[in-house]
């Protein structure tokens, strides 16, 4: 009898024992293959958690995005695919597939609400908003100073005074700004919805890309035209329409040297980076102002926040528990602000802005101070707009039109044509 | 030949196959493997297209929606555009490469030395795979250092300097000179072979009639390679209508659909558009295949009566 | 005045080959000679001759990015599909050639009509197939497809050349008392080794470049083939140029190669079914 029990109570222990120490490994993939800051910093969270959790193993697989797109869509369709795989928000095809996890058991009082906004879909949300952005004018200090042109306190120039830059840039053979649309589809519309956004003001903004406004309004053709006069005074490189993200960033800071770039606050993955692996340079200053004013704007300090990498995680996963808690690890102010020390752009996470440090303090203050009083139109054209309207808004916007290949009425006949069913 | 008469015949010599009463065993052990893999990844395929094409085909289901995706088809502006580009594509460069390559070969049928040489040096642009094409006419075709452009502007023609691939008026012919590049050598190549096999009696025929070489070679050389010159034009009309890899590398279909072909829109579609859905694509897939179909039949109708006129 | 003429126009004639050999040639030899050197020496100035010869780049190439990867599937995958291709594709062109019984014709068309196929009317659901059935990203399910692919291309050059063979020699083997497949095997392959050695070149070249296919069924990078490899240069940052030029050169060089050494054959294989 005694031996019985005892067997039994060793059994017990030995379940048990097994149950907590079995073995979870979570598949992982997501994209900044190349980008090693932020690389660095998942990796760095993976090391933590699996420090934490000695049952967890996380196999993390690096793509680049187009690659790690294709590789999702086959995966998810045959119904593999990875535990956690990177997302962007305007993915909407897998939640409306119903292809990934209901986020809602994370601690989403350490998200942004604003985050939280952008990935809920139906009333649930199903993204860890990890990396968030804004677009920014980042200007060569030494460059602005030799053409003669000062930022103002405001850190917005007037439309005109900016119209000066790009001609003072070109009478000294220098690309007024740098921007490149050769492999990836919103850079070019840069140039485009953030003067928009200014002049409409955020709702009509969100009702023009919604296909309510007519492109025709003349607050839209007025804007265009002027974006238009800029591109033709030889604001952008001749190989702007070959011209990679990553290549458009040494055009800006190395070689050949531009006097602005307007980019997004990921800026920093790849400018931080040393200089012979497409950094910038030692010694080089980098400014950040706002984007120019418009003329007769409603909203001069509207300007675009998008959500970026997101961790997603995928319905079908047999570790829905270990896989949230590790995405639970993630929303924690330390974690946030480590992410902004090191990384150097925003996140969906909330932070303890009173304790940043880092190497890049400077540079953040300089940032934040761009956005200060900022109203902010959540989302990008091309995460915001989907089927024939995005693919038109992208060959027009983010490709012909900065190259001056549409004219400014044809650009609107096409949008107005592509909204029509 | 002679191992037919050596070894011993394993039967008695006095059953002969009678032609009237096929060998169905043998026949199905011949053409099973073939078909299998034939209705396996062909066949089925068609039909399973087919099937797509009146569905909404998502991961988890797919839904019976009736021709709904073909009438989304007949608005679709963008596929329209796609199939004008593929057409003017495969219009104008059976024209091209087959004169070209037929004007080479004439000239080289005047027997110049070296001839061997010169085939291989223009038959490479046909070896090269079309992404491997497409990547060094990229260059060529820069701006600001490519061939193209510092050719023109070494001859004083600076003016003339584009985006050759930039400028949505000038993709598509550039794309077809590329392409023109390419099959003029393999066009060239095998009408010199085809005119070097015409039985010489019938050009020294000519010879006697004392016609002058040009009268000789149109009167007399071209007509008798017509099928060989036919045969290219179908295979290059063909090709073109197939066309993706060189465009996925150089334009992806832009500048703004200029460069846009049926093969590039139906991959973004399947692959690259915001949705899980593989029922429009596929309903693109079966609308082209029609049309691929009819252009085919119709260039051999065209054909067909030309040279019975001929007769 | 007709000698001068003559001469003339054999000088003109031999300036149009000459121009136009450097018109086809040339792009060739620009990849050839920047294939050695760095994309440093490149961007100073795109046009000069190597200065240095950096055959080391094709060491780079071949053992730091991958290359030997790539090389090897395009490898198996071509060798395997073109071997399957000759076998079953000689089988069905034989019995298509030699036998008659009904249906013949009009098999013979199902198979031949499906060269005109555009890929895109099948590529959609094969990409369904290979993922249901586990040969995504496989280069064994890659190279069924390139079987399917060239099939129809391969018969039609074999039964041409099959159906040329005098009827004696097989009528010959059967009175001998030969069964059907010593028949095929002894009689009509030997004689058609003409056709097979075209088909197996056109099919090694056709299949060494094809692209769309692979694309569509292979993203995992440890199963991509030369064509897909190619774009591993092409990355975030200024395009490495030069090495890029190295990666093309191992692609071309083989192709061009094979065609050196076998191109009468092949030309006489395409030309057999075009005149007359």
């Amino acid at each position: 009898m005694r031996t019985l029990r005892w067997l039994v109570a060793v059994l017990a222990v030995t379940f048990a024992s097994a149950a907590l120490g079995q073995q979870v490994k979570l598949t992982f993939w997501s994209h900044w293959a190349a980008e090693k800051i932020k690389r660095d910093f998942v990796e760095e969270a993976i090391r933590r958690f699996e420090a934490a959790h000695p049952n967890v193993k996380i196999e993390a697989t690096w793509y680049e995005k187009n690659a790690l797109y294709a590789a999702l869509k086959t995966a998810l369709r045959a119904g593999t695919g990875p535990d956690i795989f990177y997302a962007e928000p305007d993915q909407v095809e897998y939640m409306e597939n119903g292809l990934l996890l209901d986020l809602s058991p994370l601690d989403w009082s350490g998200i942004e609400p604003w985050a939280k906004q952008i990935w809920t879909y139906k009333g649930k949300p199903y993204g860890l908003p990890l990396e968030a952005w804004t677009i920014e004018l980042y200007y060569n200090k030494k460059a602005l100073a030799d053409l003669g042109v000062t930022v103002p306190a405001s850190l917005q120039l007037s439309a005109g005074s900016f119209t000066d830059l790009v001609k003072k840039a070109r009478a000294k053979s220098m690309t007024p700004m740098s921007l490149g649309v050769g492999d990836r589809p919103f850079p070019g519309a840069f140039l485009v919805h953030e003067a928009l956004v200014k002049k409409l003001g955020l709702e009509d903004y969100a009702n023009l890309l919604a296909g309510k406004l007519s492109w025709s309004d003349p607050r839209v053709v007025d804007t265009l035209k002027l974006v238009r006069s800029w591109t033709e005074a030889g604001l952008l490189p001749t190989t702007f329409t070959t011209l990679k993200l990553g290549e458009s960033h040494t055009y800006f800071y190395a070689n050949p040297g531009a006097a602005t770039f307007l980019m997004g606050s990921f800026y920093s993955s790849r400018a931080f980076n040393p200089p012979d692996k497409g950094g910038e340079p030692a010694g080089f200053q980098v400014g950040i102002m706002k984007y120019p004013a418009v003329p007769q704007g409603a909203c001069e300090e509207c300007r675009t926040l998008a959500v970026g990498g997101s961790y997603v995680v995928n319905a079908g996963t047999k570790n829905p528990r270990e896989a949230i808690e590790f995405l639970d690890a993630f929303v924690d102010p330390a974690m946030a602000n480590r992410w902004l020390e090191n990384v150097v752009v925003q996140t969906g996470l909330k932070a303890d802005l009173s304790k940043i440090g880092g190497p890049h303090a400077a540079y953040l203050k300089e940032l934040f101070a761009a956005d200060a009083n900022a109203k902010y139109f959540f989302g990008l054209p091309n995460q915001r707009m989907q089927g024939k309207p995005k693919e038109v808004f992208t060959q027009v916007f983010n490709n012909a039109f900065p190259a001056g290949t549409i004219s400014v009425e044809d650009a609107v006949k096409q949008m107005n044509a592509a909204y029509a069913r | 030949m002679a191992s037919l008469v050596a070894p011993t015949p394993p039967r008695a010599a006095s059953t002969a196959l009678r032609v009237d009463r096929p060998p169905w065993g043998a026949i199905v052990a011949f053409l099973l493997p073939a078909f299998t893999v034939y209705v396996a990844f062909t066949a089925y395929p068609v039909l399973r297209t087919l099937w797509n094409s009146v569905r909404t085909v998502l991961p988890r289901n797919a839904e019976f929606v009736g021709l709904a995706n073909y009438a989304a088809l007949a608005r679709d502006d963008l596929f329209w555009r796609a199939v004008q580009n593929t057409f003017v594509w495969a219009c104008v460069s059976p024209l091209a490469e087959v004169t070209i390559g037929l004007l080479l070969a004439l000239a080289l049928y005047a027997r110049i030395p070296g001839r061997r040489f010169f085939r291989i040096a223009w038959f490479t642009p046909v070896l090269m795979s079309y992404i491997v094409v497409g990547i060094i006419w990229v260059w060529i075709y820069n701006y600001d250092w490519g061939a193209a452009n510092a050719l023109l502007r070494a001859v004083g023609l600076g003016a003339y300097v584009q985006a050759w691939i930039g400028d949505p008026r000038v993709a598509l012919p550039s794309l077809i000179f590329v392409t023109t590049w390419m099959w003029t050598g393999f066009n060239m190549v095998v009408l010199l072979a085809a005119m070097h096999s015409l039985p010489s009696e019938v050009l020294e025929a000519a010879e006697l009639d004392n016609c002058g070489w040009a009268a000789k070679l149109w009167h007399v050389v071209i007509p008798l390679i017509r099928p060989t010159i036919l045969n290219l034009v179908v295979l290059s009309f063909i090709g073109k209508m197939k066309i993706f890899d060189l465009v996925w590398i150089t334009t992806k279909g832009g500048p703004l659909w200029s460069t846009e072909t049926v093969s590039t829109y139906l991959y973004k579609r399947a692959f690259e558009w915001s949705t899980f859905d593989l029922g429009y694509p596929s309903t693109i897939a079966v609308v082209w295949f029609v049309i691929v179909l009819a252009g085919v039949l119709g260039l051999t109708w065209l054909f067909r009566t030309r040279e019975r006129l001929e007769y | 005045m007709k000698r001068a003429i003559g001469l003339l126009g054999r000088g003109g004639l031999f300036a149009v080959v000459a121009l136009y050999t450097a018109f086809a040639a040339g792009p060739f030899l620009w990849v050839a000679t920047m294939s050695l050197r760095t994309t440093s020496e490149i961007s100073i100035d795109h046009y000069a001759l190597p200065a240095k010869w950096h055959w080391e780049k094709f060491g780079q190439a071949w053992f730091n990015s991958n290359y030997n990867v790539y090389f090897g599937n395009s490898l198996i995958v071509v060798v395997s599909a073109v071997a399957l291709l000759t076998v079953i594709g000689s089988m069905a062109a034989h019995c298509f050639a030699r036998y008659r019984f009904r249906g013949n014709r009009a098999l013979y068309f199902i198979v031949f009509s499906a060269i005109i196929f555009p890929p895109q009317i099948t590529i959609i659901a094969l990409f369904q197939i290979l993922v249901q059935y586990g040969l995504y990203n496989t280069l064994a399910g890659l190279a069924l497809v390139y079987v399917a692919v060239q099939l129809p291309l391969t018969v039609y050059i074999l039964e041409t050349f099959f159906a040329r063979i005098p009827g004696d020699l097989f009528d010959a083997a059967r009175i001998d008392g030969y069964p059907e497949w010593q028949i095929f095997w002894k009689v009509s392959l030997p004689i058609a080794l003409p056709a097979i050695a075209t088909a197996v070149i056109l099919n090694t070249i056709l299949l060494w470049n094809e692209f769309l296919y692979a694309v569509v069924l292979i993203t995992d990078e440890s199963k991509r083939t030369l064509p897909l490899g190619i774009q591993r240069f092409m990355g975030d940052q200024l395009e490495d140029v030069g090495m890029i030029a190295t990666g093309l050169m191992i692609a071309i060089v083989p192709v061009v190669l094979i065609y050196a050494f076998f191109s009468e054959k092949l030309i006489q294989g395409m030309t057999a079914g075009a005149v007359k």
